[in-house]
């Protein structure tokens, strides 16, 4: 029975139900909306921690796949809609105007479509799921009309989706011209212990290209900064964690474990990955210095983020698969709470400029201890989650021998520090605290921030539990990694 | 009850403490209780080091097949009880030498007890993951001390020890991967027992060694000021609020001379004695470069920044001599740098609150208007320069003595580093002591030390020296065995 309640059919059917409550219910109950969101999303993310939820109806299975890398990061996703809900649920237009019911139901389609990516055995499933997810995305983006930037930021994604969905397109028609299928468990055979066909290669690179878009890596970023700074903060987080990581999902199926992992493909494409690495960690950080808006910050941090776990990626073996698979948790638990807390100082303030900070950490000792927190982790310092996985990073880079990439990542992330320090010295240093209008974050913020802060330092000292999801994710690899070499 | 259980007690003490001042608790009490606390749970583990040599805490190091082996492991030996009292009694003077009326003392006395944390647990921590995580918990609260209390140019200050001290945490992380990584994979483990043991038994090949000890070399030395990455030090040192520069300069610089006793020498041993001359000609540059950088100070605190580098280079000395007598002086000469480094930036930190400046020829009459302060001062400056008695000297002499066979020409330059560390703090004392009374000190309102609440920090800092300086033994003592395993082949 429980076949027909796959996450992602439930999640399509909340959605669907919330826009039908939203238009048909009587005013009483439409209030509700929040409270029906957020519920619905967390039953279905506790749903899908249960083993019996990843049972897929039988008529998905040429296309779909349930195993460990979709075991893990289902919940995933659903963790993020369930902040994102909530966040969203607090998010206004106006002063005092709430936000229409449809803001609430949209981020479900594209969690939908993100549960059927991350189980998708085959490039036609991939790109359908893909779409599911960009359509309702530039609608997410663009929802605030009366502003300007939000719908410059729509626009913004909306091409720049276009021409990666482009890209990808254009590889998988190269790929089966090349190979005959689409299918990933078939290519992975057709290709395993055969010279690397060119047209498999440029397939490859264009379907590279394509997921570099998602991922915002050098040099397919430049779209991230406008966008996560444009579209409503909700919009923002959902963009900067879940959406990342579904980029970062195509990639290990492809490049990690799947048939361009493969020696013949891979050694064309690990320098590759190295090289776009480097660049994207050297870009993101160091574009990422100088901001002074917070959402751009993350913007940036999130390029250089990105650049960490494609030269995860780009060595060879399995420790480059989990690091990937750990850093995506450690990054979502860092940033999602950081985003929370943007999103309580936009509604306070009206915007995300750094100034708003000024004289935080006295008037708000909570939420800013909570803040530095998540901040110190994503600049991966012990004792908090982000350094092992950094650590597990520059582990991966020393083990290939990778030394340049080892070292540009050891400089990037001494600088990086600089880009997480300058909002807590600005909490903290107090230059000009007595201009700033004594507003308060709302009760619910403190114990948020402490316990997610809290979480990040509990991790950071056992690491074992990351390794552990991280070898869980890759419990069964795919029958077929057996043929691999 | 278990014994054992008193190493976790030593660092969930100032833990609570932290949260009951985060909770509202009155902030100087709580951080003086907690650090007075501490001591109990410090004597009773010392007790069973002296007694037994060693006492642990933590799961059995079952080599169990895993990825990332970290295990949360609190250990005590010989070596590292020096440096747990040596962080127990500067933390206990720097919390009660912070003086009232500061800005924000919540977060100031939060910020020095989790300095004092992290500090103890690197030095309890047997596993390299917590040994590397535990100094880093510092990193965060010294910044924020510096800038938000500190004098001068304390955002640049700031800012330029943290980046300095995380690019050396980062070069360091690389070497403590690097060595993890070169271990057969059936034999990894980041328990530092089990790794000096493995190492000894089937050591790495020279030029693994080689490349690894240069790794923490660097990274070690970055954190110890070693020239040519020292030039965090002296300025950092100056602008920190005095308790900040208290710990770090007396106990948390400490921990990358630590590490390299812990790591690099039993782990990397040959790598190690192939450097051995690029470390000479570093320290050289220390004693010599810094040491007449540090005559040209007008400033007492940049002074006392300048001479605490400078005084690294000796350390190094005893560390590169590889004799039982040099470690032992290497250890002796940390816990007294410890010491007397504290006391001198407690009396500075004092000297410029009471008068408003801390440039020396601005204070001229010190002596005469407060005799207590300078009292302390003397003290100081004395056991900078080495002077019988002091605990500095006892290092100094035995690290001069067990590197004298080895390294000759470095035991001279080391000798004249003595000398002109003698001319720029007796030069310094002449300065604040004598001459005529100037405005500064003339002012309305300066006080000396007054009583046993003001002086109590200062003299417990002066009785440990005097102890460590009469009675080195009881610092080399139960730190002999350890050294003894690392010296013998």
């Amino acid at each position: 029975m429980s076949k027909w309640f796959s996450p992602e059919i439930l999640l399509t059917l909340a959605g669907v139900g919330l826009i039908l409550v939203d238009s048909l219910a009587p005013e009483r109950i439409r209030r509700r909306i929040p409270l029906l969101a957020l519920l619905s999303s967390l039953g279905i993310l506790v749903w899908s921690l249960c083993p019996s939820s990843r049972v897929l109806p039988p008529s998905w299975l040429h296309l779909f796949v349930s195993d460990g890398l979709s075991a893990v990061f289902k919940p995933f996703f659903l963790l993020c809609l369930v902040v994102v809900t909530g966040m969203a649920s607090r998010y206004r237009l106006a002063a005092d105007e709430m936000v229409r019911g449809e803001f609430l139901a949209l981020p479900f389609f594209p969690t939908a479509g993100l549960c059927l990516l991350a189980s998708a055995r085959d490039f036609l499933a991939v790109f359908v799921a893909l779409e599911l997810v960009s359509i309702s995305l530039y609608l997410l983006a663009a929802f605030h009309r009366a502003k300007p930037a939000s719908l410059e930021a729509g626009i913004k994604l909306l091409v720049m989706g276009g021409l990666s969905t482009g890209f990808l397109v254009m590889g998988i028609a190269w790929l089966y011209a090349g190979a005959g299928t689409t299918e990933f468990s078939k290519l992975l055979l057709f290709q395993a212990g055969q010279e690397a066909n060119p047209a498999v290669l440029v397939a490859a690179g264009l379907i590279l290209a394509g997921i570099g878009f998602k991922v915002a890596a050098v040099p397919f970023h430049a779209w991230a900064p406008d966008v996560y700074e444009g579209a409503p903060t909700p919009v923002t987080a959902y963009l900067a964690v879940a959406s990342k990581a579904a980029g970062f999902i195509l990639l290990l199926r492809l490049f990690g474990i799947g048939a361009f992992a493969l020696e013949s493909v891979g050694v064309f494409f690990r320098p590759i990955l190295l090289t776009l690495g480097i660049a994207t960690v050297t870009l993101g950080t160091l574009a990422a210095l100088p901001q002074r808006d917070l959402k751009r910050l993350l913007a940036y941090s999130g390029i250089a983020h990105a650049g960490f776990m494609i030269l995860a990626l780009g060595t060879r073996g399995e420790g480059g698969i989990g690091t990937v698979v750990a850093y995506l948790w450690a990054y979502l638990l860092a940033s999602l709470p950081v985003l929370l807390f943007i999103n309580e100082l936009e509604l306070l303030h009206g915007s995300t400029d750094m100034r708003h900070l000024d004289g935080m950490g006295r008037r708000e000792p909570g939420p800013s201890l909570g803040f530095t927190l998540c901040l110190l982790s994503m600049a991966g310092l012990p004792p908090l989650v982000g350094f092992p996985v950094k650590l597990a990073v520059l582990a991966n880079l020393w083990n290939a021998g990778e030394t340049p990439a080892l070292v540009v990542a050891v400089i990037m992330a001494v600088a990086g520090l600089g880009i997480y320090l300058t909002p807590i010295r600005v909490m903290y240093w107090e230059r000009e605290a007595d201009a700033i209008p004594a507003k308060r974050f709302p009760p619910f913020l403190i114990w948020v921030m402490l316990a997610t802060g809290l979480l990040n330092v509990w991790l950071g000292l056992q690491p074992q539990i990351l390794v552990r999801l991280a070898e869980k994710s890759l419990n069964p690899l795919p029958a077929t990694e057996a043929i691999r070499e | 009850m278990s014994l054992s259980l008193t190493l976790p007690a030593i660092l969930l003490i100032p833990l609570i403490g932290v949260v009951a001042i985060a909770l509202g608790a009155k902030p100087k009490a709580t951080a003086l209780g907690a650090s007075v606390l501490n001591l109990i749970p410090g004597f009773l583990a010392s007790g069973v080091v002296l007694r037994s040599g060693e006492l642990l805490f933590g799961p059995d190091p079952i080599p169990a097949r895993e990825v990332f082996p970290a295990k949360f492991i609190l250990g005590l030996d010989g070596l590292s009880l020096s440096m747990l009292w040596l962080t127990l009694i500067v933390t206990l003077a720097a919390i009660g030498s912070a003086r009232k009326g500061i800005k924000r003392e919540k977060e100031y006395y939060i910020c020095l007890l989790l300095i004092g944390l992290g500090a103890l647990g690197a030095f309890l921590s047997v596993d390299l993951f917590y040994f590397f995580s535990f100094h880093e918990v510092a990193l965060i609260p010294t910044f924020l001390l510096v800038g938000m209390w500190g004098h001068g140019d304390r955002s640049g200050a700031a800012w330029r020890m943290t980046l300095y001290l995380m690019l050396g945490s980062m070069v360091l992380l690389v070497g403590l991967i690097g060595l993890f990584l070169a271990m057969p994979e059936t034999a990894r483990s980041l328990d530092w027992r089990v790794l000096s043991e493995t190492l000894k038994a089937n050591p790495l090949s020279l030029g693994t060694q080689h490349g690894l000890a240069i790794l923490l070399l660097i990274g070690f030395g970055t954190l110890v000021s070693l020239v040519p990455f020292h030039s965090w030090a002296p300025g950092g040192y100056a602008s920190a609020p005095a308790p900040a520069a208290m710990l770090h300069a007396g106990v948390l610089k400490k921990f990358g001379l630590y590490g390299l006793i812990r790591v690099a020498l039993p782990m990397v041993p040959d790598g190690w004695k192939e450097i051995s001359w690029i470390v000479g000609l570093l320290l050289a540059g220390n004693i010599l470069y810094l040491g007449l950088a540090s005559l040209q100070q007008r400033d007492f605190r940049w002074l006392l920044g300048f001479s605490s580098a400078m005084h690294m280079g000796t350390v190094f000395l005893g560390l590169i001599s590889g004799t039982l007598l040099g470690l032992a002086g290497a250890v002796t000469l940390m816990v007294g740098h410890g010491l007397s480094a504290a006391l001198g930036f407690a009396v500075a930190g004092e000297i410029s609150r009471r008068t408003g400046t801390s440039w020396m020829r601005d204070l001229g009459g010190l002596a005469k208007r407060t005799p207590q302060l300078w009292f302390y001062l003397v003290i100081a400056a004395m056991a900078s320069i080495g002077l019988p008695g002091l605990a500095n000297f006892a290092g100094e002499i035995m690290i001069f003595f067990g590197s004298w066979t080895a390294h000759p020409l470095l035991v001279g330059v080391a000798a004249w580093g003595v000398v002109l560390s003698a001319v720029a703090m007796l030069r310094a004392v002449r300065a604040m002591a004598f001459g005529p009374m100037s405005p500064a000190v003339e002012a309305e309102g300066v006080t000396d030390l007054h009583g046993l609440r003001e002086t109590w920090p200062f003299a417990l800092l002066t009785l440990a020296l005097l102890l460590v300086g009469v009675i080195p033994l009881v610092v080399y003592g139960p730190a002999r065995p350890v050294l003894e395993r690392m010296v013998t082949p």
